[in-house]
């Protein structure tokens, strides 16, 4: 019985694009004015709608970023089913209670029922975003026991540095720019758990790649640790969003997730070329 | 209650021994009205002077690459468009308002301490001019942000005088701040008419009130970070020098316990302006007069303890309690928006000019409400800090919040202060060019933020896909800045020809209205009876409200 179930249900759902294709044709001349109007409406909720799609928050490239883009997500939600509730009961008033004659309306001076319900509900609501808050928080935060490799970032005007270390703490390969024109690109191995340990040399800079959806400030004199667990190969910008002086906009890197293979042989590489270099 | 009312003297006849004229009456004023005047005014031409630098910011970042001006010049004026906007605009501008309207909606001659009214005036002026000579030194005007986070306002990074006359000017400014917030408070307290219980305070002193407490309480904080800073240059202090035991974050924490209740000390009175026209277009009192005020209260305490929400990336900030408290904010500003609806609906709304902007305020300042509840969110805060969402947010809520409710302020109350009415048609023409402009510029704002772009950047790469919004944004900005000219036209014409105003054009509800236009030196020939928070209203509607008046509601009603 359970797979026979099953298997009507999935024939259900592959058939479905199918019915709403041919959903369309052959009623084109049966449609009424109702439904002739609503097309033509369409395009007044597609610019809504676009709006809404576009203020989504970016598709992340780490767990920890995807994390940050479903909160994101739940809050533009909240966001918008209140922004339409007071903007719909604004434009009802505007449009309703116009001036059409002299006579002076029922002066209201309050309503308490009403206005514990509008101090209560927002409460509550605030509560519901606060608990999702602090549950993607404490992952977002949480550091991994044994991070796969370890890279010491290190800000300065206007360029980066990274240094990597293995799990055991044996110093890896340095990546250091040659001239302020260099973009520096900041090697990743993707699925696993990397751990960043940020600081800066002389202002405050901060350290963000946007598709990982995630900055952290650096500080003189701090260091500050968070993890990112980078599951998407492929090469995505980074730049420095701390306000740090003259050429503040030029203070960009590139990150680069690559597969493990291919992310170990590079390190073995810029290993052996050091050692070169130092012998 | 618990509010007794005393006896007070009647206001004193109008002496006015040495009487003068023009330019030398205007320097040596202690009349509450003119000094409220030379405040609208001086803080106006700042607002001008940084909206022509936010052109030039919108200007270069039009297009990828640099095109107006040099990575430097580019930094500096970003630099003083902050300045100048919320130091020197935004945060003195009311003050004009309170100056003038706050003795004469308590009923009050003048303020608590004229003189020291007038010297608050003077410094803060001496303060602007300051600031504005930075742009005159060698290295030109600092290149610091308008929060001047250390080590890169430090000596050792930004050298020459520039940054120096920035903080002396600003931390002059907050001494006529300071000066002025115990002048208002003192004239709220003590200077109310008999039956002036407050109570039946019109809401917009009750911002004015709270406001200045904030003063009181964060403009020490910000004098604090302007000294220590100024040590720090002159002297090596080393408060915010790690190699010394110092730290960049202490410097933050000082100043952010100043920077978000002076969000509230700029917004507040917009609150009370808004709180005074809605109701008088509406021609419906105030609803929820009660909860308005304690929603004021509970916003401005709250204020205090979420000021490290604009430090959760430092990564060294307790992050679940300053979300909380950022979160609960929501809740009282939440009940005043619900509040101002209650007091539109069922009405008999009159669109002025002045309601428009009203309209304006509550739909643009919903949305910058709106965002902040996503920034009170460590993780999103992740997300978004220091990108051109947290831009679009706050001026969602500085520009759009503060400039709407400020001009439904200005056409509300001109006539009052100088006897003759706005023309409303180009009122109304301003109005939408505002409000076009206005969203065209910030709404495209809030992708780019969530693309990635960063704020205080000259230039982005061509490849990053971020040109469309930032030419929408560009030529909102563009809209944004021609809809001033309407107005200063509007003004213009009004002072040549303009009608005159009666003393109540509007239908007003509070004493200002109960006095001529613009009203004489002593503000009152004689004042009504005070018997509720609308003694105008009730004089005009006497019998009315008598009959409709729900006593539970209102137990202060005699």
């Amino acid at each position: 019985m359970k797979g026979k179930e099953e298997s009507s249900h999935q024939v259900l759902a592959t058939d479905a694009p199918h019915r709403l294709r041919t959903d369309d044709d052959p009623k084109e001349d049966t449609l009424d004015r109702e439904q002739r109007l609503q097309r033509h409406r369409r395009p007044l909720l597609i610019v809504p709608a676009a709006l809404l799609l576009a203020g989504c928050a970016p598709d992340g490239v780490t767990e920890q970023g995807r994390d940050i883009q479903g909160l994101y997500n739940f809050f533009l939600i909240a966001a918008a089913v209140v922004f339409l509730l007071v903007t719909g009961l604004l434009i009802w008033s505007v449009i309703r209670y116009r001036r059409r004659g002299e006579e002076l309306p029922p002066q209201i001076h309050g309503n308490n029922k009403l206005e514990l319900t509008w101090t209560i509900l927002p409460a509550i609501l605030v509560v519901v975003l606060f608990i999702a808050t602090i549950q993607t928080q404490n992952r977002v935060t949480a550091l991994s026991d044994q991070p796969a490799v370890t890279i010491d970032v290190l800000g300065f005007q206007w360029q980066w540095q990274f240094n990597y270390s293995g799990p055991d703490g044996t110093p890896g390969p340095k990546v250091l720019p040659q001239s302020q024109d260099d973009i520096p690109t900041l090697r990743v191995p993707e699925d696993e758990t990397i751990r960043f340990r940020l600081s800066s040399s002389d202002v405050t800079h901060s350290f963000f790649v946007p598709k990982a959806l995630f900055k952290r400030m650096a500080v003189p004199g701090r260091t500050s640790e968070f993890d990112m667990t980078f599951d998407t190969a492929g090469r995505y910008p980074g730049n420095c969003t701390q306000y740090c002086g003259l050429l503040h906009d030029r203070m960009v890197f590139n990150v680069e997730v690559m597969p493990k293979a291919e992310f170990d042989t590079w390190y073995d590489s810029e290993q052996a070329r050091a050692a070169g270099a130092g012998a | 209650m618990a509010i007794t009312e005393v006896e007070r003297q009647a206001p004193p006849p109008d002496h006015h021994p040495h009487h003068r004229e023009g330019v030398v009456d205007w320097i040596t004023t202690t009349d509450h009205k003119k000094i409220g005047i030379l405040y609208l005014f001086t803080s106006f031409t700042v607002f001008l002077l940084g909206g022509l630098l936010a052109l030039a910011v919108r200007a270069e970042l039009a297009e990828p690459g640099l095109q107006f001006l040099t990575e430097n010049t580019y930094n500096q004026v970003f630099t003083m468009h902050g300045t100048l906007m919320i130091f020197l605009f935004a945060g003195q501008v009311s003050t004009g308002l309170a100056n003038y309207f706050v003795p004469l909606q308590l009923g009050a001659a003048d303020v608590a301490f004229p003189r020291l009214n007038a010297m608050s005036y003077w410094l803060y002026l001496l303060g602007v001019l300051m600031v504005l000579s930075s742009f005159l030194t060698a290295n030109g005007a600092p290149a610091i942000g308008w929060t001047a986070y250390p080590p890169l306002s430090t000596a050792q990074f930004t050298q020459g005088p520039g940054v120096d006359l920035w903080i002396l000017g600003l931390a002059m400014v907050g001494a006529a701040s300071i000066a002025g917030a115990v002048n208002l408070v003192a004239t709220i307290f003590a200077g109310r008419m008999p039956g002036m219980t407050m109570f039946r305070m019109p809401l917009f002193c009750w911002t004015i009130l709270v406001m200045q407490l904030l003063i009181l309480f964060a403009f020490p904080a910000l004098t604090a970070a302007l000294a220590m800073l100024f040590l720090e240059r002159q002297f090596g202090a080393g408060f915010f020098n790690p190699a010394q035991g110092g730290s960049p974050v202490l410097y933050q924490h000082i100043f952010w316990f100043f920077g978000h209740p002076e969000v509230y000390i700029i917004i507040l009175p917009i609150f009370g302006v808004i709180s005074e026209v809605i109701p008088v277009f509406s021609r419906k009192p105030l609803f929820g007069y009660r909860a308005m005020v304690f929603a004021v209260f509970a916003i401005a305490a709250l204020s205090f303890s979420v000021w490290a929400h604009h430090m959760f990336v430092t990564g060294a900030v307790n992050l679940p309690w300053f979300s909380i408290m950022s979160l609960l904010i929501g809740v009282p500003t939440g009940v005043k928006i619900f509040n101002w609806l209650g007091t539109m609906w069922r009405g008999s709304i009159h669109f002025t000019t002045s309601m428009l902007m009203a309209m304006g305020f509550l739909v643009v300042f919903l949305i910058g409400g709106i965002t902040g509840i996503f920034l009170a969110s460590p993780p999103i805060d992740f997300l978004v800090n220091d990108t051109y969402y947290v831009v679009a947010h706050f001026h969602y809520v500085m520009v759009g919040g503060l400039l709407f409710g400020l001009y439904a302020g200005l056409y509300f109350w001109f006539p009052k202060m100088f006897g003759r009415m706005l023309s409303e048609g180009w009122g109304k023409v301003q109005f939408w060019l505002m409000f076009v402009g206005f969203n065209l510029t910030f709404f495209p704002q809030f992708f780019l933020g969530l693309d990635g772009m960063p704020r205080r950047i000259a230039d982005y790469g061509d490849f990053l896909g971020w040109d469309l919004w930032n030419r929408l944004s560009t030529a909102g900005a563009l809209l944004t800045g021609i809809s001033t000219l309407p107005f200063l036209w509007n003004v213009y014409r009004t002072f040549r020809k303009g009608q005159r105003a009666p003393d109540d054009p509007w239908g007003g509800f509070s004493l200002e209205w109960a006095t001529t236009s613009p009203p004489p030196h002593h503000n009152f020939e004689e004042l009504p009876q005070i018997r509720s928070e609308r003694p105008v209203f009730d004089l005009r509607h006497g019998d009315h409200e008598a009959a409709h008046t729900d006593p539970e509601r209102n137990p202060d009603r005699g």
